[in-house]
């Protein structure tokens, strides 16, 4: 009995999140300015394809592989895969784990084991002017849970996650070396 | 126990003997009435004239809304993009979205949305994408 304690109150908590209503999907609010503003800048370039190609080549060098490119709508995707484990998470589990033993049980909460980030980036020319681009990006990522224990429940692993990255300084680096690697392509280094 | 399996045997015969339908019904992939209704609130046509500026309005619009873009057809106009909405991101949104010259001066964009792998019906849905479209396409 005392084991089914932690996956009651998990399933309780799990069963208050409600399902979004289809309105709001497709409704501007307050967060979506301040996204944009983080997601886009405006890069000079001479010509759309030599921006283009600048950007993909930061992203390899960021470690992404491009899955797709749009020259014409000046759209690239890429995608890298690494591992997910963090430090604060092990810790937890292990905090976790002595406490489940001391109420006789064992419990092994289960850890993000690994991840795929995504990066989508689209650019189009600013109005009125032919060497100013308006570039935005947008990170995301994918996790995978390993497996775990609550009780005598196994957790099996695989159970997946998305979640949008809204970390400043991650766009903060990729339009830095975007506008050193422009930089250079324009004096042809 | 000889009882049980032959409650169990008797099921087995039961399912097997039903004749149930494998053709699909004729109507799968006409247009109803119902669809047409679907269809214009899905479109609208914008007094604009450049077509690549109205797909830029449209990724713009789809990712100010939160949307990642997935595909972009630039000759045919479509554009495809998702989203997981909602807190925990529990929900899966899917838009496409279909640029088309009308005439001269006009572009016909109709949109297309999925909310959990089942098509959106509500027509004030499509009425808020279209909003914010229209902010998008006057402000490119």
């Amino acid at each position: 009995m005392k084991s089914l304690i932690p996956v009651l109150l998990a399933l309780l908590l799990a069963s208050c999140v409600r399902m979004p209503k289809p309105e709001s999907f497709f409704q501007l609010d307050a967060s979506s300015a301040k996204y944009k503003a983080l997601q886009s800048r405006i890069v000079e370039a001479s010509k759309e394809q030599e921006l283009l190609s600048a950007s993909a080549a930061v992203l390899q060098d960021l470690g992404f592989q491009i899955e797709e490119s749009v020259a014409d709508a000046g759209m690239i995707r890429a995608v890298k895969e690494r591992s997910a484990r963090e430090y604060g998470q092990e810790i937890g589990r292990f905090f976790s784990f002595v406490i489940g033993l001391l109420a006789q049980t064992v419990i092994i909460v289960p850890v993000d084991l690994h991840q795929q980030v995504a990066a989508t980036l689209v650019m189009y020319p600013e109005e009125k002017s032919t060497s100013r681009f308006n570039v935005r990006i947008v990170f995301h990522r994918t996790l995978w849970k390993g497996d775990g224990t609550s009780g005598s429940q196994s957790i099996p692993a695989g159970l997946q996650r998305m979640e949008m990255i809204y970390d400043p300084k991650i766009y903060q680096q990729f339009f830095a070396k975007l506008s050193k690697s422009v930089f250079l392509e324009i004096h042809q280094i | 126990m000889k009882v049980k399996l032959l409650i169990i045997l008797f099921v087995f015969v039961l399912q097997a003997c039903s004749t149930g339908s494998t053709k699909p019904p004729e109507n799968l992939l006409s247009l109803s009435e119902a669809q047409m209704k679907i269809r214009s609130y899905q479109t609208r046509v914008f007094d604009i004239s450049d077509e690549e500026k109205s797909l830029h309005a449209v990724v713009s619009a789809l990712m100010d809304l939160g949307f990642i873009v997935e595909r972009v057809n630039v000759p045919m106009g479509i554009v495809t993009a998702a989203k997981f909405a909602g807190t925990g991101y529990v929900a899966f949104v899917e838009a496409t979205v279909v640029v088309r010259p009308k005439g001269d001066t006009q572009m016909e964009i109709r949109a297309n949305a999925l909310f959990n792998t089942k098509p959106i019906e509500d027509p004030k849905v499509y009425q808020n994408f279209f909003a914010t479209l229209q902010k998008s396409l006057f402000s490119i």
